[in-house]
């Protein structure tokens, strides 16, 4: 079973003046469990739409969507996920402690384990201090890792994260990082939408670009990167102690190895060379 | 520097503003107090118009209207006593009241200061029967009603009939008899005044509102005077065998021991068929013709 | 249910409308010297004066939380990180509601207690003529809230269909003038003064008075006011309507909210 199953999925928004607006056009993806899978695209490519199709937020026009096996749209589904909103925004007269007390009890967790996951995860996302204040009051950032925490206090198999590093300062983005890589850790399914090339690098296991409301394409993170090195530049040590930088083909880098080893150069650092993700992404967009 | 000089302006606007704000309240403050009461009243919208639109503030709106009679008049009558008259506008306190009633029928306080204002100050006694007649429909427990009806029959309207009926109805209501004993009293041409007194009488103990009382008060002192006179004028023809020709003629036989005054500022005298007047009606807006 | 109903009562007594109310409801303090001003009738102007009083609050209450509740959730955006839980929709409106009734009621009880003090103290100072039948005024304070419950439902059927705030705070104060007012224009309809309408007015008249709510049914004011005996058709057959009519509004409202797309 995929953590994430979505077939053939359309929508279309009736805009002002019966406009048609074809948001997603039949897209099918798959995201297995414990996988970590970054949705990658541009603004209004199509990322929010899916999101929210599979929350259960809009309804798709044609199409099916499942989580853990259960159609999207009903409370079995929503019951699995961890979701964290684009931009999020909590009931703002509520205190970080009483807005995790209220989402723990939708999902009828006990009050005594609400308690105690409340106040983990508080610490875990530094919120340990404003806890017992409005959210009214919160900056940017604490209103995100906020959403993060709402997201996680039920300990749910699939973590469906909406921009998740927007809006935080990159001791912020670390943390969310750490968060996330922790999740995988324990086999914990991860989809996320972003803009951000980096970030995909950073965490993902597997990418899927969207523009258009298209799927265009969907590999391994590691793939792609590796696909996209022509060369290396490595640094080699003489016995002299002069450094000195060297291009070497891609098919060359083994014999090149062979070679400094038996000329009694050190090697130093070796650094892929070519397109890295951001590189391939504007490619995919630009190309289509 | 810019903002600055703009607070600085302001500084010396402020004062400046504030006198002329106190010279504009105060004058506004006068004119809506010199206005007419129509004015004062404002729009009043048809009554089937407030109807819908009240909801179920009716009521409230029909004493809202009825104290702004209430205190109108409650003004003007205070003035009276410093002797300033200005002419009330009975008819528009009419209309008012006539709203009031129409939104919220069983409202004492209307009919109460209907009867007060319409029988003697605005001589329109019928009018004033119709008001009670309306509300003895819905107010079917109370007496007082009857009774004001049955005064206004007997004492202004004369007629004895529905007089008799009222009071018998007022009678039944409240298992007093004293209204059938008034009943029968008006007859009498001297049992007019005494039924008048007994009447104010019964009016100025059930009003709870000073300026009311007053001028039921007032009323009731001029009907004792004139009672004194009536007394006064039955022991001279007692004595002469014939009717004294003026007032001055019973001060002047030390009928009466001192002259008579009229509360509301007029001069009594006797009609050619030997009833007791006064210049003023027994009103101040007769006094100010 | 209770989780949406819990969090939501919070919302409302942590709203600054809640606390202006409060500010509001003071009036009931000056009450008993405005009814002394009355010539006959002070008990009865002083319960007058508090179901007036107690009505505009409730009246106040029903449109601002009414209107604003589901409006506020989708216009700041609340409603992605509510409605991703694992809830029905049909839980989460009907638990907001179930809150805004609660709180109409909570603030009747409260208000209503202090309304019946208000009366007590008028009528121990100037006693009245007439007896005061203390079931009717409750029983019309009761019903008032009831009447206002319509309102609030009428409020989400409106916050469910649109997207902004007009829409559910005009309509809601339409209804309530408009279901002030059936009765009279039925009344009159039914009036032989209303011979020279055109027939499709007539008709039009009497198929909207079987449509909107009659809040004239709700007014007992008379009753409570003047001692005036109450049928127990009066109670029986408006409690039973309320109920109906709610539960009619509240459905709709639902479907509609269900139907719904958070874009």
């Amino acid at each position: 079973m995929h953590a994430i199953d979505i077939t053939n999925l359309d929508k279309v928004f009736r805009g002002k003046k019966g406009a048609r607006v074809e948001a997603l056009q039949s897209l099918s993806l798959q995201v297995g469990q414990g996988e970590i899978f970054g949705f990658l695209g541009p603004n209004g490519a199509g990322k929010s739409t899916t999101i929210k199709i599979l929350m259960g937020l809009i309804r798709a026009t044609a199409g099916s969507a499942r989580i853990m096996g259960e159609g999207v749209a009903t409370c079995a589904a929503r019951r699995e996920v961890g979701y964290l909103p684009e931009n999020p925004s909590f009931y703002d007269y509520l205190t970080a402690e009483e807005y995790l007390r209220f989402v723990g009890k939708s999902f009828d967790m006990q009050a005594g384990l609400i308690a105690r996951k409340s106040d983990e995860i508080l610490r875990l996302l530094e919120l340990w201090e404003a806890r017992k204040r409005p959210i009214r009051g919160y900056s940017k950032g604490m209103v995100q890792r906020l959403g993060l925490a709402q997201a996680l206090i039920h300990d749910p198999q699939v973590y469906i994260l909406d921009e998740p590093m927007s809006g935080l300062d990159p001791i912020g983005r670390a943390l969310v990082k750490e968060v996330i890589r922790d999740l995988k850790l324990r086999g914990k399914t991860i989809f996320f939408s972003t803009h951000i090339t980096a970030d995909v690098e950073a965490v993902c296991d597997r990418v899927g670009v969207i523009s258009k409301g298209k799927l265009q394409v969907v590999d391994q993170v590691a793939n792609i990167l590796q696909r996209g090195v022509e060369g290396y530049m490595v640094q080699v040590t003489h016995p002299g102690g002069r450094s000195e930088d060297r291009f070497v083909e891609k098919e060359d880098l083994q014999g090149f190895i062979e070679r400094s080893v038996a000329a009694h150069l050190a090697i130093e650092r070796i650094e892929p060379k070519g397109k890295d993700m951001e590189a391939f992404f504007l490619e995919i967009v630009a190309n289509r | 520097m810019m903002a600055n000089k703009v607070v600085r302006t302001f500084y010396f606007a402020i004062p400046v503003l504030m006198v002329g704000y106190l010279l504009s309240v105060f004058a506004l403050a006068g004119y809506m107090k010199s206005r007419p009461f129509v004015e004062k009243l404002g729009y009043i919208p048809t009554v089937n118009t407030m109807k819908v639109m009240a909801g179920d503030h009716k009521q409230f709106m029909g004493a809202n209207l009825l104290l702004k009679v209430l205190f109108y008049y409650g003004g003007l009558a205070e003035k009276a006593e410093n002797k300033l008259r200005i002419p009330a506008d009975y008819p528009a306190m009419s209309r008012t009241m006539h709203a009031a009633l129409k939104l919220d029928p069983y409202n004492m306080d209307g009919y109460y200061f209907a009867q007060a204002i319409l029988t003697w100050d605005l001589g329109k006694a019928a009018l004033a029967n119709e008001f009670l007649e309306y509300g003895m429909k819905y107010r079917d427990w109370d007496w007082y009603l009857p009774f004001y009806a049955g005064f206004n029959y007997a004492y202004f309207l004369k007629d004895h009939d529905n007089a008799a009926r009222h009071y018998r109805r007022a009678a039944e209501l409240s298992g007093q008899a004293l209204f059938m004993n008034l009943a029968g009293r008006y007859m009498r041409e001297s049992g007019r005044t005494d039924m008048a007194i007994a009447y104010l009488d019964a009016m100025a103990k059930g009003a709870r509102q000073e300026s009311i009382r007053k001028v039921l008060n007032t009323r009731k002192a001029a009907f004792i005077e004139a009672r004194k006179i009536e007394l006064a004028r039955d022991a001279y023809r007692e004595k002469h065998g014939r009717l004294p020709g003026s007032v001055e003629d019973l001060l002047a036989g030390r009928y009466l021991k001192q002259a008579p005054q009229d509360p509301y500022g007029g001069r009594f005298y006797l009609a050619a068929d030997g009833n007791v007047a006064s210049t003023s009606g027994f009103s101040f807006a007769g006094a100010g013709k | 249910m209770f989780n949406i109903v819990a969090i939501s009562l919070r919302a409302i007594f942590r709203d600054r409308v809640f606390h202006g109310i409060l500010v509001v409801a003071s009036v009931f303090l000056i009450i008993p010297s405005i009814s002394s001003l009355s010539m006959r009738q002070v008990t009865e102007l002083s319960i007058t004066l508090s179901l007036s009083l107690l009505s505009f609050i409730l009246l106040l209450l029903s449109i601002s939380l009414g209107a604003t509740t589901i409006w506020k959730d989708i216009e700041r955006r609340y409603t992605y990180s509510v409605l991703s839980l694992p809830f029905e929709r049909s839980t989460y409106i009907i638990g907001k509601f179930l809150a805004v009734a609660l709180f109409l009621l909570l603030t009747t009880l409260v208000l209503g207690t202090v309304a019946c003090l208000v009366v007590w103290l008028s009528s121990s100072i100037y006693p009245s003529e007439r007896p005061i039948v203390w079931s009717n005024l409750v029983i019309c304070i009761i019903f008032d809230a009831l009447k206002y419950i319509i309102l609030v439902s009428y409020a989400f059927l409106f916050s469910t269909v649109s997207t902004s705030f007009f829409l559910p705070i005009f309509g809601t104060i339409s209804i309530y003038f408009a279901g002030n007012a059936t009765q009279q224009v039925y009344d009159y309809i039914n009036s032989p003064v209303s011979s020279s309408l055109p027939l499709f007015i007539k008709k039009g008249a009497v198929v909207l008075y079987y449509l909107l709510p009659n809040f004239s049914a709700f007014d007992l004011n008379i009753n409570a006011i003047y001692g005036i005996a109450l049928p127990v058709k009066a109670v029986v057959l408006p409690s039973a309507y309320f109920c109906i009519y709610t539960m009619l509004l509240m459905a709709l409202a639902t479907i509609v909210y269900c139907r719904r797309e958070m874009k």
